[in-house]
């Protein structure tokens, strides 16, 4: 199928209007990828040897791994016929007017302000919460919190940085991973010491460089014992992008006691296929919780996971996954018990609408030895017209006997009764749709940040209308 | 030779620094490996998380990387350092025997 | 006494032997002669597909010689029930003498790609089977039996059953299939069995093979029109199943009861795959598969329940159930969905794995029973949820029975 075609060419903006910075060698604003363009965004970055080498090695193991023969249709992935590095300024879209329609009116209708607009659609410039994170980094800075852009966090923090980069998701894992580990440019590094809880969420959002809109974001989180900090990353509100592959990495260390929630909510425009590979361990007594929201991109491919290490962890994973035309939605979770007395639960909301399909794709695996374990597997798909589509793939390897592990899905669509009486409310049969897919999405809505969830309901009743996209 | 020891097959002078190899022993099969800094250690071959082989994986300082997702484990006590693998590997005292590569099995 | 082929001697010529020796009509030699041509044409299973990851067949005796002569089935029919023109016999009796019926009815289906090998490979080279044939409208009230017995040694034998219930007809079959302890051998019996419009059929496969037998199983059942069916599989014996189970319902209106016994110990491997095809409106489909795993047993069962975009107004579920009785025992229940219209009325799927719940055994035992007893009669418990469904005494009893074996009886423990 093909995909929507972004309007501008892939030019950056400097070399259009003439600019030209005289220290980067003019082939790094080539399409493709090689080994020396993997050195060369090294040496530009000023990174450390054992960066450049790990870069360079994982580039040898992206040649070498075949792409994933499951999961979604990536064949429309040519990997050659993309920019692996381009700074900031140069990923700005050229003009207002280049952005694709559904995006602008979707702004409109969610009365998203001038400013934030253009950000979010990359025009240029700069939005304005300049003043707000600087406030939000000297309050973390006092209490010992690191939160960086993760190439700052590279050269400042450079030992932490190195103990625990690729440890979570080495280079070779997959191929998608590999790629990440050789080109990755931006995201966010967070330390929180020992016995610190960040109230505030931190976001990305809130981070000024351009890199939010990186490709192939790297971000590294650490929770030392007894900590707990929110991270939130992503917005409901569509995001435009000229680039048609996001590949980022997720890290996560959770340690003895402490406590971490990963909030992505992404909604990419239709012509980016979003492959991501998530993963945190936690140790003894620690929680981890992945919030995932799927609305954006022609195809997604993510499975938040989590290590359970130590006794008495608990992993959970919420997901929502929303397929408009001809999107796909291929997610869901993995956990990993590898100690006893730990336990998690997957829940999972899918809705498929138009010619959208919604698969999950899920793991629970249990080692030998885990006594005690539980886990709960919530899957339910609503599918709302007659052409979508929904798939559930439950992977279950369970090798120790003394647990209790569980699984229930279910697909169904909107109640004709349910509907009925709504409209018979006085509501239209959009209203009534929005409502009932509003309420099926609710528990898992009523954990994201209020904006959020504000946000996110306007815009299931936008979809249900047939306004937007 | 080593009382306990068995010998390998492998003669030190035939194995690089930072490389590993598999060695198939008394029914068992292993991974021996030579550090950069000149140190024999030996684990089981098989990778806890899905069979890889780890004499076939590289050998980066005192880790030995698993060739099937990168996985690495201590070339001298076996632990997970590196997911996916979650469950350690056993480890084995390796001596030399002139030149000849010698392990220790239990 | 039977007779064994050479080892690794099932090649065209083999097939025509057996064609020749059984003195067949030309377009039953030529049918396994295209057959074979298929099953060469059909790739062995590589272990990289989805439903072949978790079992390995390098293990499986290829070279184990091809049954030739297996023991003719015998069965008795009520003369009036021959009289009305129902066929049970062994298949290779039924060329013989209702030649017409069993050409017309032994068609040109496949089945899942898993087991597509072994079905050409089954359909070249059978030896035997059962043939049941029920003419439109007849009913038969008790249920059949056949016992399809591997000889001993180490021989592979594949036989072919097929099941015709003609339109409004009613039929119950129990097929129990059984080979030596010892030695390692094959058995890779199919079953195409096929639903007519009203017709109500049951059919029950009792699997009791042998300590180091290699089962590659496969199961076709078609559902017509406003048909019922309800299927039994009870696996307790083999070292190695793997067994493939193919449902269509391809008539508005039909329904299907999938259920599944598993009772396993030792170091026996047990992988189940199956497929309910909801292909018409209004049908229904509902899948139970419980098991019960001792000792280092493993059961891994990887379901679809696919609804076609034109199937509306289905009802479908997938239930397996799986517990674990020792630290050792293993399960990998993938129940999976692939939905292409949201014109249904019911969806979902379950899957459980886990222990006895501690409460339910404290339970038992504070009645006065040991803790064997209470874990046989627990497990007995969870069974019924299945053996509830067996309509039919004498194959309910006969179940039981076979399941004593593995999970243990009244007498055993009380002993």
């Amino acid at each position: 199928m093909a995909l929507p075609n972004p309007a501008l060419s892939q030019v950056p903006t400097g070399y259009k209007y003439g600019w030209h910075d005289a220290e980067k060698p003019l082939h790094i604003f080539k399409k493709g990828l090689n080994a020396e363009i993997v050195a060369e965004i090294s040496r530009i970055k000023g990174e450390p040897k054992w960066m450049t080498d790990m870069r360079l090695k994982a580039y040898r193991h992206f040649e070498a791994r075949p792409m994933p023969t499951w999961g979604g249709d990536m064949s429309g992935i040519d990997f050659q016929d993309i920019f692996y590095y381009v700074t900031g300024t140069d990923k700005a879209v050229q003009s207002w007017d280049d952005v694709p329609d559904y995006i602008r009116r979707t702004y409109d209708r969610l009365g998203i302000p001038e400013a934030e607009k253009k950000y979010l659609a990359g025009v240029g410039g700069q939005y304005d919460s300049e003043v707000v994170y600087h406030n939000i980094r000297e309050d973390l800075e006092k209490q010992g919190v690191i939160f960086l852009g993760t190439d700052q966090a590279l050269k400042e923090h450079e030992e932490i940085f190195r103990e625990y980069f690729g440890t979570i998701i080495p280079a070779n894992d997959n191929k998608l991973a590999a790629l990440n580990t050789a080109v990755w440019s931006g995201g966010s590094f967070i330390y929180v010491p020992p016995g610190v809880h960040v109230e505030l969420p931190l976001q990305a959002y809130f981070r000024i460089n351009t890199e939010n809109m990186g490709q192939f974001e790297r971000t590294l989180i650490i929770a030392d014992e007894g900590s707990s900090v929110h991270y939130v990353e992503g917005c409901t509100a569509p995001t435009y992008s000229t680039a048609s592959l996001h590949s980022a990495v997720v890290e996560i260390i959770v340690k003895k006691g402490a406590r971490v929630r990963y909030t992505t909510i992404q909604n990419w425009s239709h012509n980016v296929y979003n492959l991501v590979t998530k993963r945190a361990v936690a140790y003894e007594d620690a929680v981890m919780e992945w919030v995932d929201g799927n609305l954006g991109s022609h195809l997604t491919m993510k499975y938040p996971s989590i290590y359970l290490l130590g006794e008495r962890a608990h992993g959970e994973v919420l997901s929502i996954a929303f397929a408009g035309d001809g999107q796909h939605q291929d997610a869901g979770g993995k956990v990993i018990h590898a100690a006893p007395n730990t336990t998690s639960l997957i829940t999972s909301k899918s809705i498929s609408k138009g010619t959208g399909r919604t698969s999950y794709r899920g793991l629970v695996k249990v080692y030998p030895g885990c006594a005690k374990s539980k886990s709960t597997v919530r899957c339910d798909a609503l599918i709302l017209s007659d052409e979508a589509r929904s798939d559930t793939y439950p992977y279950m390897e369970i090798d120790e006997e003394d647990v209790t592990i569980g699984h229930e899905a279910t697909v169904s669509k909107v109640g004709s009764e349910q509907l009925f009486y709504l409209m018979s409310r006085g509501l239209s049969e959009a209203e009534a749709s929005a409502m009932i897919v509003n309420g099926f999405i609710e528990p898992i809505v009523k954990e994201l940040p209020m904006e959020y969830a504000v946000e996110m309901n306007r815009l299931i009743q936008l979809q249900m209308e047939g306004a937007v996209g | 030779m080593a009382p306990s020891g068995f010998a390998t097959g492998l003669r030190a002078s035939d194995v690089s620094p930072g490389t590993v190899r598999v060695v198939e022993l008394d029914g068992r099969s292993l991974c021996v490996g030579l550090t950069e800094d000149g140190e024999w250690g030996a684990i089981d071959n098989v990778c806890t998380h899905d069979g890889g082989v780890l004499g076939e994986g590289e050998l980066d300082g005192d880790l030995v990387e698993c060739p099937r997702h990168g996985g690495r484990f201590d070339l001298f006590s076996g632990r997970v350092r590196a997911l996916p693998p979650v469950v350690p590997v056993k480890a084995y005292r390796v001596t030399l025997d002139g030149d000849e590569v010698v392990v220790e099995l239990p | 006494m039977s007779v064994q082929a050479p080892a690794a001697a099932i090649d065209a010529a083999a097939i025509a032997a057996i064609s020749e020796r059984l003195g067949e009509p030309d377009w039953l030699r030529d049918r396994r002669a295209a057959w074979w041509a298929r099953a060469e044409a059909t790739p062995w299973p590589t272990g990289l597909e989805e439903e072949w990851r978790r079992t390995s067949l390098t293990e499986l005796p290829r070279d184990a010689a091809l049954a030739l002569d297996p023991p003719s089935l015998r069965f008795a029919l009520d003369p009036d029930l021959a009289a009305a023109g129902v066929v049970f016999s062994d298949l290779r009796e039924a060329v013989r003498e209702h030649p017409e019926l069993v050409q017309r009815h032994l068609g040109e289906t496949t089945t899942l790609t898993s087991h597509a090998h072994f079905w050409a490979l089954a359909q070249a080279a059978w030896t035997g089977g059962t043939f049941l044939y029920v003419p439109a409208g007849v009913t038969v009230d008790r249920p059949l039996i056949a016992h399809l017995s591997q000889p001993a040694g180490a021989t592979a034998y594949l036989p072919l059953s097929l099941v015709v219930a003609e339109r409004g007809s009613s039929v119950t079959l129990l097929e129990e299939i059984s080979s030596p302890d010892g030695e390692a051998s094959w058995f890779g019996g199919i079953a195409d069995v096929r639903i007519g419009p009203e017709a109500r059929v049951r059919y029950a496969n009792l699997q009791l093979l042998g300590d180091g037998a290699w089962h590659i199983g496969a199961q076709r059942v078609e559902v017509a029109q406003d048909a019922e069916v309800t299927t039994l599989n009870a696996e307790i014996g083999s070292s190695v199943t793997k067994l493939g189970l193919d449902l269509r319902m391809v008539g508005t209106g039909g329904t299907s009861r999938l259920l599944g016994l598993l009772a396993a110990g030792d170091k026996q491997h047990i992988d189940i795959n199956s497929v309910q095809d909801l292909a018409a409106s209004h049908t229904t489909s509902d899948l139970l598969y419980l098991s019960a795993l001792y000792d280092e047993a493993r059961a891994a069962f990887y379901g679809v329940t696919k609804v076609r975009s034109e199937a509306k107004g289905t009802s479908s579920y997938q239930e397996c159930r799986n517990l674990l009785l020792s630290p050792n025992a293993g399960a990998e229940p993938i129940p999976v969905l692939e939905i292409e219209t949201n014109d249904i009325v019911r969806c979902g799927h379950g899957a459980t794995a886990g222990a006895i719940d501690p409460i339910q055994r404290f339970y038992a035992q504070s009645r006065g029973l040991s803790a064997d007893e209470a874990e046989i009669m627990i497990v007995r418990g969870f069974f019924e949820q299945v053996v509830a469904q067996i309509h039919s005494e004498p194959i309910r009893e006969r179940v039981l029975d076979a399941l004593a074996g593995r999970i243990g009886s009244d007498a055993e423990a009380a002993a």
